[in-house]
């Protein structure tokens, strides 16, 4: 019937109105030659409404002569009447076509141009090179040669590492990933490396500096490992020629160096921790079950409008979310709007055996040094002990890491009267 | 007519027998009604009289009459007639 529909208003098809009086007869013939009809209502006045297609109004005026009575057409529906339409009225018509040429034009240029990802470089700098590579505002999209654009940009922006120009229909993203570079080396400023934490150097590798410390030294956090001062070679020949002048002149021509100081400096570190632990432990677990409340809160009244009115749960956790009118004018409305989502829990007491609340201990005591543990850190060691306590409740592990770790951090070079500090 | 009578009742006996629905076998109407709001007749000879309250459509030898408010005729096919609109009763009469 849809279909039929459909078709009708492809072809075209009128209403016309009939008298009552010669209804009948006109419709059982008009039926009998094939005519379609629908939508037959009476419209009183003693007339009645039909609609017929257009091919079929031919074949009606035949009925209607047959039949003698006349028909008025008072309705035009469809596609044939809709052009003709528009024929009558070109102005229009030319104005809705020139819409949506301009519509489809517009939309082929470039108007926006955004771009994202940068904090050192500018934007400004960013476009001023796309404009000269051909992106700018107004230029016409099928102009644009992404791939050669990219290249421009990367290639005369400084500090680009990556750039993606992406065209969203009149809106161009420039993305760009800019280059991580190290931090700039204080060339006037020398730096130390010093001991971030105490420990037992187990290897150090001087990149540049002088070593202050030597494999199997105990180090305390803050001493100094790598120094920024070099002090100037020992030659051995200077005690062999002990010539007053000849001694004197080296040292002045080779006094301390600073450099930034690099190495890395190996060392075991010991970590303890101590965790105790309940032979009768008792808490509360949430069980998954839940339950929301939703009502209104006036003034101190409190309204249940959505949500059970007697909770289900005997013990529960509960989270409160409160919704109230913006204050304006300090008229502060004495309603809130209150969703209270209950969560179940249920009670547990557990106990262990003394073996178990060990092992268990144990277990937290290393995960939470683990925690703290630093990046790279190798555990070379771990040792677990129980520590007697008074009560017979509890049982306290203690556990002491050994770990080989860098220890070693930058830290700006302070003079330290003594030169090389050794 | 008693010829075309035993005729009839012939056919109605054989098409019972072998149970071949009416409305191929006799030639009568086939009329599905929707709630009260549509009526389908298939197998009609044509529109006796329309009017908002009343529709008769001419069936076989009978005439089929629904009276209702609103009445329309929604398709007029050469077998099949639609009448909507708010309907209160169908009858048959001679």
């Amino acid at each position: 019937m849809l279909l039929f529909r459909f078709l009708s208003r492809l072809g075209g098809y009128v209403t016309i109105t009939l008298p009552e009086g010669c209804l009948e007869k006109f419709i059982n013939l008009a039926v009998s030659r094939g005519v379609f009809l629908w939508d037959v209502t009476g419209i009183g006045t003693g007339r009645v409404a039909m609609k017929v297609r257009l091919s079929g109004v031919q074949a009606l005026r035949h009925v209607a002569r047959m039949t003698g009575c006349r028909f008025k057409i008072i309705g035009r529906h469809g596609l044939p009447f809709l052009v003709s339409r528009m024929k009558r009225r070109q102005a229009m018509t030319a104005g809705a076509l020139i819409f949506v040429a301009a519509l489809y034009v517009l939309s082929s240029f470039v108007w926006f141009i955004e771009v994202t990802g940068n904090k050192l470089v500018t934007d400004q700098a960013v476009e001023q090179v796309a404009r000269q590579a051909g992106l700018k505002q107004g230029v016409p999209r099928w102009t644009l040669d992404v791939p050669t654009l990219e290249e421009t940009i990367l290639d005369q922006v400084p500090g680009l590492s990556w750039v993606g120009v992406y065209v969203e229909g009149t809106r161009v993203y420039i993305k760009v990933v800019e280059k991580k570079l190290p931090p700039p080396d204080e060339t006037g400023h020398p730096v130390d490396v010093v001991a971030v934490k105490d420990g037992l150097v187990k290897e150090i590798l001087v990149l540049s500096g002088h070593p202050e410390v030597k494999e199997g030294d105990t180090v305390t956090s803050g001493q100094v490992l790598i120094s920024a001062a070099i002090p100037p070679p020992v030659i051995d020949e200077e005690k062999e020629a002990p010539d007053g002048e000849d001694a004197l002149e080296p040292k002045e021509q080779q006094p301390l160096r600073y450099v930034h100081a690099r190495g890395i400096v190996r060392a075991r570190v010991w970590y303890e921790g101590v965790a105790n632990m309940k032979l009768m432990e008792k808490g509360a677990e949430i069980t998954g079950r839940e339950t929301t409340r939703f009502g209104i809160k006036l003034g101190s009244k409190e309204i249940i409008l959505i949500g059970p009115r007697k909770l289900p749960f005997e013990h529960y956790a509960l989270d409160i979310e409160v919704k109230r009118a913006p204050v304006w004018r300090n008229i502060n409305l004495p309603v809130e709007l209150l969703t209270v989502r209950y969560y179940e829990e249920k009670l547990y007491t557990r106990s262990y055996t003394r073996d178990e609340a060990r092992r268990l201990a144990g277990r937290n005591v290393l995960d939470s040094i683990r925690e703290q543990l630093p990046e790279g850190a190798k555990i070379v060691n771990e040792r677990l002990e129980e520590v007697e306590t008074t009560g017979s409740g509890t049982v306290r592990v203690r556990a002491i890491v050994e770990t080989l770790e860098d220890i070693g951090i930058d830290k700006p070079y302070q003079y330290r009267g003594g030169g090389s500090g050794a | 007519m008693a010829w075309k009578d035993l005729k009839n009742r012939f056919k109605r006996q054989f098409s019972d027998y072998l149970e071949l629905p009416g409305d191929i076998m006799l030639d009568l109407p086939k009329i599905v009604l929707v709630g009260n709001l549509q009526v389908f007749i298939e197998n009609h000879r044509g529109i006796q009289e329309y009017n908002p309250q009343l529709v008769r459509v001419v069936v076989n030898d009978k005439v089929v009459e629904v009276t209702g408010e609103n009445l329309t005729l929604r398709n007029i096919l050469p077998d099949e007639i639609c009448v909507e609109g708010q309907i209160n009763s169908l009858s048959f009469y001679n």
